[in-house]
């Protein structure tokens, strides 16, 4: 689960556009409960989505993150975008729940989810 | 979600087409798909006819589950998606039905500019619309509201900004509803919902969403044309946006708490993406409450919008709106559920209607229209795309008796965003619009070549079918020579 957390974040910044972070970057902490690990990287992603519109701050770094008895808690490293020498190519309205699964594969865990732009 | 509808589709007419009840274990109803033979072809290209079954699997469900011609995959339920239920046989509400962009809807503005005396100024107008009303991501509004401003913005609907300044008194009249579906309860908003939406009213978004400004190339109906102001050759704005973060935050929220609520109530749902609430139940109320004030978030977002789109045309101008007769036509929601009288086998019942990417298309005589449209039916909007056409219809009688109330919301996307872009590949779609006699400015990288012409069904199809079945009737088209895309 915790390996898919930054991929999983840049697919939804891929879909918003090419989000330049600053420099400047602090600590945060997401915490999430519930026994689905899928619902749980949806929550994830939907705070992030929050977090860019609302922010307009970014995920760099994903320093520790444990799923732990229906829990997912995350310690992170979040920027501000830099909006000038970013590109943006659509708004991204929701992370949904259509055809959202995690599976593990020959390379590792994958993750699938669809955002509503 | 991309693979073929291979289930039964019956032919009824030349315009219609059943999914029967026995296709699907917990079908209620009948599946009814309006199309020709050519659409028929295109809608079978995806998902959306098993949407169709899908949603005529919702207790409380009457008649059958619609789908109008611009119909394709959509989240839970299609998009062109219909569905009236009964409260009093159990009937739901689903957020699905709604969508995440609660009250994304169309609002048409007449001019008495002739286009063949504004086309030295084209350029520079649409280069102002673009830098006057707000659009592409992350961009704020002129004006931000504080919580409890926009918990009366949403209580009050369009009144509350046109009081403000931000449009004329006959705005209101102009606007389903009136701009301001009662019963709204902005006090069940979530503080993140709030937040999304404090600084984007007045504001036009991405994705599909645009502001055009076209001309009237022809009229099919002098006598509703002339009620609508609409002249031969002259301009028109169109403007196409919803409710924002707040809307979605909305849905967000509502699809979290009824997750499981389904299963409370002894619903069974072929599709996870349908859950719902029976309409009187406090989970039900709840939703209707919150979206009813979303909706009124996306009267006063289009409104502001009108307000600054008539702003850039008096400064380009040199003239009042007033002067420029920049009156409201209408303005009509696609993306959202109302209770509205039907009959239903003899007597007259209250529905939850659910429009998801349908419009109302109320026929003349309807008591909910405005005076000066009573005599021909509502004003019903149909955004094509932003090289070939637009139009304008009315409500028919066929409507009130076949659809609910409804009819189409534009062409209907026949291509994938990643299908148009690779489609886009060598081209500059901005020149080839400019060809076309189409000036047009976007904010993000690839909103021209997601939204370029070939990615939409040809609205000429969609639009023929509805007439052929009396739903709602030509009046006039509309072709683009100016586009302003987030």
């Amino acid at each position: 689960m915790a390996e898919l957390l930054m991929p999983a974040a840049e697919g939804l910044y891929a879909a918003i556009g090419e989000l330049v972070a600053a420099s400047e970057a602090s600590l945060q902490h997401f915490d999430f409960q519930g026994d689905d690990p899928s619902i749980l990287l949806r929550d994830f992603l939907t705070e992030l989505l929050i977090l860019f519109e609302r922010d307009q701050r970014r995920l760099v770094e994903v320093v520790d993150a444990a799923f732990v008895e229906s829990r997912l808690t995350v310690k992170a490293k979040t920027a501000p975008v830099e909006l000038e020498r970013s590109a943006f190519h659509r708004e991204v309205k929701a992370i949904t729940y259509h055809e959202l699964s995690i599976r593990e594969g020959p390379g590792g865990y994958e993750a699938t989810f669809i955002v509503d732009i | 979600m991309a693979d073929n509808y291979t289930g039964p589709l019956e032919r009824i007419d030349s315009t219609r087409w059943r999914i029967p009840k026995s296709y699907k274990l917990g079908m209620r109803v009948d599946g009814v798909i309006y199309a020709d033979d050519k659409l028929i072809d295109a809608i079978k290209g995806d998902k959306s006819p098993e949407q169709v079954a899908n949603v005529a699997c919702l207790p409380g469900i009457v008649k059958y589950s619609l789908a109008m011609p611009d119909i394709h995959w959509g989240y839970g339920f299609c998009i062109g998606g219909v569905a009236a239920t009964d409260p009093q046989k159990g009937g739901v509400i689903s957020p699905g039905g709604v969508g995440y962009d609660i009250n994304c809807g169309v609002r048409l503005i007449r001019t008495n500019i002739k286009l063949t005396d504004a086309k030295v100024q084209m350029g520079k107008l649409v280069e102002e619309m673009f830098n006057t009303v707000p659009c592409g991501v992350g961009r704020g509004g002129v004006v931000k509201f504080s919580k409890p401003e926009l918990r009366k913005l949403m209580a009050e609907g369009s009144r509350f900004v046109v009081k403000r300044g931000f449009g004329w008194d006959s705005d209101i009249e102009a606007t389903e509803a009136h701009g301001c579906i009662s019963d709204a309860d902005p006090d069940s908003l979530s503080d993140r919902a709030l937040s999304r939406g404090s600084d984007q009213c007045g504001t036009l978004g991405s994705g599909n969403h645009f502001m055009e400004i076209q001309v009237v190339e022809r009229i099919d109906d002098a006598k509703a044309a002339g009620a609508m102001g609409l002249v031969e050759g002259n301009l028109t704005v169109m403007i196409h946006s919803g409710s924002r973060g707040l809307g979605y935050q909305v849905c967000e929220d509502a699809l979290k708490d009824l997750q499981h609520t389904p299963r409370k109530y002894g619903i069974e749902l072929p599709d996870k993406q349908l859950v719902c609430a029976p309409v009187d139940s406090p989970e039900g109320q709840s939703y209707l409450g919150a979206m009813r004030a979303a909706a009124n978030f996306a009267w006063c977002n289009r409104q502001i919008m009108t307000h600054l789109a008539r702003e850039a045309f008096s400064n380009i101008f040199g003239l009042p709106a007033e002067k420029l007769g920049m009156t409201l036509v209408y303005d009509v929601a696609h993306n959202i559920a109302k209770m509205e009288p039907y009959e239903v086998d003899g007597k007259t019942c209250q529905l939850c209607v659910h429009r998801k990417g349908a419009t109302r298309a109320f026929p003349p005589g309807h008591p909910e229209l405005p005076e000066r449209y009573r005599g021909i039916g509502q004003p019903v909007l149909v955004p094509g795309d932003m090289g070939r056409a637009s139009y304008v219809l009315t409500g028919q009688p066929g409507s009130m008796e076949h659809t609910f109330g409804s009819s189409c919301h534009g062409a209907g996307r026949r291509m994938s965003r990643g299908a148009a872009i690779r489609a886009s590949r060598g081209r500059s779609i901005k020149k080839e619009l400019a060809d076309r006699g189409v000036i047009a400015r976007a904010r993000g990288r690839t909103g021209l070549e997601e939204e370029q012409p070939d990615a939409y069904k040809d609205v000429n199809q969609v639009v023929d079918v509805l007439h052929a079945a009396a739903i709602s009737h030509r009046v006039a088209r509309l072709r683009p020579v100016g586009v302003i895309k987030g």
